[in-house]
């Protein structure tokens, strides 16, 4: 279990204490500037929070080793950046550095999750949008992580690569891994998650599932927008009044 | 690969000294190129500097220089030469220093000549390490009469001397010697710059010498500036008249005189 | 895709010896005086000193344009060359430039640059800090330089200062091999091993964290191996830039382009190029050598040119 034990950080967070599960789907939803990348952040451990922890399986989060940790928890950051044009191949690789070995079955695995199989010498900057994007969630996925923390994930993608890849996530979850996604299309949150954790200045005001926690009335104080959600279970649409 | 591997290996064989008291001698550094091409004998001198060969940069006669081989300075190619004693300025480079030493070749530094007695000093020693001693004795004898002849006495006039960049000579100079001589008050020096300095234009206009003397920087001398100076005398020198001592003194000194009879 | 480093092996198996026959002196075995000293104790410690420098400076270059993610990147903007150089340069102009003193202040003057690094940028800091607080120990070093040379008491000093900091092979020995080849490989093992923290910066910083690197140690080695490849260099060498910026340049497109399989490649290269680029002093027919800094320069600065030409097509 990974969890949030009351993290605190001056100006951002405000003592967040939550309980992230594993087969689970988890948004942190919030308006800009709520701390929802911050608390990813501590999650994953690259910020330390000044008072409380990060949690994952009883210990504290600091208390590991870089590479141990690395090995647990994989990391999808929001730009994504690759800064020299590798073959798709070589880039999933890294998600194998926290383990220093070959990783070829991993590695082939990963690529097949995601269909990249015939992607796999192709350099990168010959990926459209959608295909980057799945050669970054191939990446963290060639490390096996019980926990995948991506932060927008889907930001940058249009619909159809969008339902792709939040598509994989889910089955990710369902292969046992806990996914924690920060999240500002409330739609995908309301359709795709589990549940859902709404930050609001740095406050925790909602965990709950899905159709508890991004209630419209919660929705209209913490965005200050009226809105009702239109559509059936499962394929919601969110319309502002 | 392997006859590489042993001609590395072979032990560094110092340079043979053949006749000790008639070396055969590189120069690396114009000045001494100059000196050692008046005091050894024939034969003795196997190379000069490429600065020698350069009608800028030479302070011996062009013609004789050509007849002599040049080195450009490294190390390989004096070794080439095999001589028995290479001579030098003090500023030497540090690398060639260290392989001549490493390589137990003879290396004899000469510095700037300050004086016309350290220059006279310089071809002594000099003509004493290519075994001509009387040669040496000749040389200085022609500066000492040349600088006799300069002599001037009587009034002393300003005059300042400016070299390339606007480089100003300074009072323990061989040339300040020598317009003191030819009766010139150097104006760097009565200013305490040092061995050479950049002099500011201001300090010129504020208090003119009767003559100015360039020497390579025409610009200096077409600055507008000076051109409203009024009773200031213009002459030109050619600039490799001040670079070294030894057989360049009796021209230098021959020059400034003219110099100084031209103006009243 | 072909591998280079076989390739590379190959070239500097043969250009080695070839090197030895280009000088300023046509060596006849059999006539010329000194033809072995000239062989044994000039030009082969100088070919061996030209890999060794260049291989140093090859893989500092790799290795910083891999940590600071840009392929204009050059081993320069650490500040240690800059360091190095006014260690060196303080030597000279108090007159203590003779045996082991001038390579010895240079060496000093690297580590200080890499001390004043690591307390400026230090383990919190991030590449941009680090860049900008070498840029600034760059230009601290340069202006101390400058005031060295303007302090020099005469227009000779001044110009030995001036054509050291040309950089230059000439006449070294097997001296300076003893000191720069232990130092220089050193210092690429050390980068080698940062490789892994390379490759994981490809992703961005916070990705590489992920992946449980240590930004710090991931400095240290890049600090360290820099300093010692580089520092060696400049002690040895004087100043020789563009290699470092080069060569990784020539390399990547036969490489898988992960900055880990830049590094030996890029060393082998910066081998080739040095050692090509000073046959070339040696043997133009200039009334002396040509400095090898110049000629790398002259060589490097229409490259960069070509370089920025081309991203400037792509990015259209």
């Amino acid at each position: 279990m990974l969890e949030a034990r009351e993290i605190a950080l001056s100006g951002r967070l405000a003592g967040i204490t939550a309980t992230l599960r594993p087969g689970e789907v988890t948004a942190i939803c919030g308006p800009n500037g709520a701390g929802k990348s911050t608390l990813l952040q501590c999650l994953v451990g690259l910020l330390k929070p000044e008072s409380g922890a990060a949690v994952l399986d009883g210990s504290d989060l600091g208390s590991l080793q870089p590479r141990a940790r690395a090995r647990v928890i994989g990391y999808l950051p929001q730009d994504g950046e690759i800064a020299w044009d590798l073959s798709v191949r070589n880039l999933v690789a890294f998600g194998r550095l926290p383990f220093g070995d070959r990783g070829t079955a991993q590695i082939d695995a990963a690529m097949d999750a995601l269909d990249l199989e015939s992607f796999s010498t192709r350099p990168v900057s010959r990926l459209s949008g959608g295909e980057k994007a799945r050669a970054l969630l191939a990446r963290v996925l060639a490390g096996e992580p019980r926990w995948i923390l991506a932060d927008e994930p889907l930001a940058a993608l249009d619909l159809g690569h969008q339902q792709a890849l939040v598509g994989h996530l889910r089955k990710a979850a369902r292969n046992g891994a806990g996914v924690v996604l920060v999240m500002h299309d409330l739609a995908l949150a309301m359709n795709h998650a589990d549940r859902v954790l709404v930050l609001d200045r740095g406050h925790l005001v909602a965990d709950a599932a899905p159709e508890d926690a991004l209630d419209p009335v919660l929705i209209e104080r913490v965005w200050a927008v009226p809105a009702r959600w239109l559509g059936e279970r499962g394929a919601r649409a969110l319309v502002a009044d | 690969m392997a006859a590489m591997a042993i001609l590395g290996s072979c032990a560094v064989v110092p340079v043979a000294h053949r006749a000790a008291h008639h070396p055969t001698i590189v120069s690396l550094n114009p000045c001494t190129d100059a000196i050692l091409a008046e005091v050894t004998a024939p034969g003795q001198l196997l190379a000069v500097s490429h600065y020698s060969h350069d009608a800028r940069a030479t302070s011996m006669p062009l013609t004789e220089a050509r007849r002599l081989p040049a080195t450009g300075g490294t190390v390989e190619e004096v070794l080439a030469l095999d001589p028995d004693v290479v001579v030098a300025s003090d500023f030497l480079d540090p690398a060639a220093a260290r392989a001549f030493r490493r390589l137990g070749i003879r290396v004899e530094t000469v510095a700037i000549a300050s004086s016309v007695a350290e220059s006279e000093a310089q071809v002594r020693r000099l003509s004493q390490l290519a075994g001509e001693p009387a040669r040496g004795k000749q040389l200085v004898a022609q500066i000492d009469s040349a600088v006799a002849a300069a002599h001037r006495s009587g009034k002393r006039l300003t005059a300042l001397v400016w070299q390339e960049g606007g480089l100003v000579p300074g009072p323990g100079t061989l040339v300040s010697q020598l317009l003191a001589n030819s009766g010139f008050a150097s104006m760097s020096a009565a200013r305490g710059l040092g061995q050479g300095a950049y002099l500011p234009l201001e300090q010129v206009l504020a208090d003119p010498p009767r003559v100015v003397i360039a020497a390579g920087d025409e610009r200096m001398e077409h600055h507008p500036a000076l051109r409203h100076l009024m009773g200031v005398r213009y002459a030109r020198l050619e600039p490799n008249l001040l670079y070294c001592g030894g057989p360049t003194i009796p021209r230098l000194a021959a020059r400034l005189a003219k110099l100084r009879d031209g103006v009243s | 895709m072909t591998r280079p480093v076989p390739l590379l092996l190959l070239a500097l198996a043969a250009a080695i010896p070839l090197s030895l026959l280009a000088g300023r002196v046509w060596l006849d075995p059999w006539t010329t005086p000194n033809a072995a000293i000239i062989l044994g104790e000039l030009r082969l410690p100088r070919a061996l000193l030209a890999v060794v420098v260049g291989a140093g400076l090859g893989a500092a270059g790799a290795a910083m344009q891999g940590y600071l993610r840009n392929p204009l990147a050059d081993p320069g903007l650490f500040g240690i060359a800059p360091g190095a150089a006014f260690g060196a340069v303080l030597s000279l102009l108090l007159g203590l430039a003779s045996g082991w003193l001038l390579p010895l202040f240079a060496l000093v003057g690297a580590a200080c640059a890499m001390l004043l690094l690591a307390l400026i940028a230090g383990r919190a800091g991030g590449v941009a800090l680090f860049t900008l607080a070498g840029m600034m120990i760059a230009s601290l070093a340069g202006a101390l330089t400058s005031l060295a040379i303007s302090l020099a008491p005469n227009a000779f000093a001044t110009s030995e200062i001036v054509v050291w900091l040309m950089g230059a092979l000439t006449d070294r020995g097997w001296q300076d091999v003893a000191l720069a080849a232990p130092l220089t490989l050193t210092g690429i093992v050390l980068l080698r091993l940062a490789g892994r923290g390379l490759d994981a910066l490809t992703l961005g910083e916070a990705a590489a964290r992920s992946l449980g690197i240590s930004p710090g140690r991931l400095q240290a080695l890049l600090v360290a191996g820099v300093g010692l490849t580089v520092g060696s260099g400049v002690a040895v060498a004087g100043v020789i830039g563009f290699v470092g910026l080069m060569v990784p340049h020539l390399v990547r497109p036969v490489t898988d382009r992960r900055p880990s399989s830049l590094i030996i490649p890029s060393a082998l290269a910066g081998a080739l190029l040095v050692l090509i680029a000073d046959c070339v002093c040696r043997i133009l027919p200039l009334v002396t050598e040509l400095r090898l800094g110049i000629a790398l320069s002259l060589i490097g600065a229409p490259f960069f040119l070509h370089l920025l030409l081309k991203m400037r097509r792509e990015a259209v």
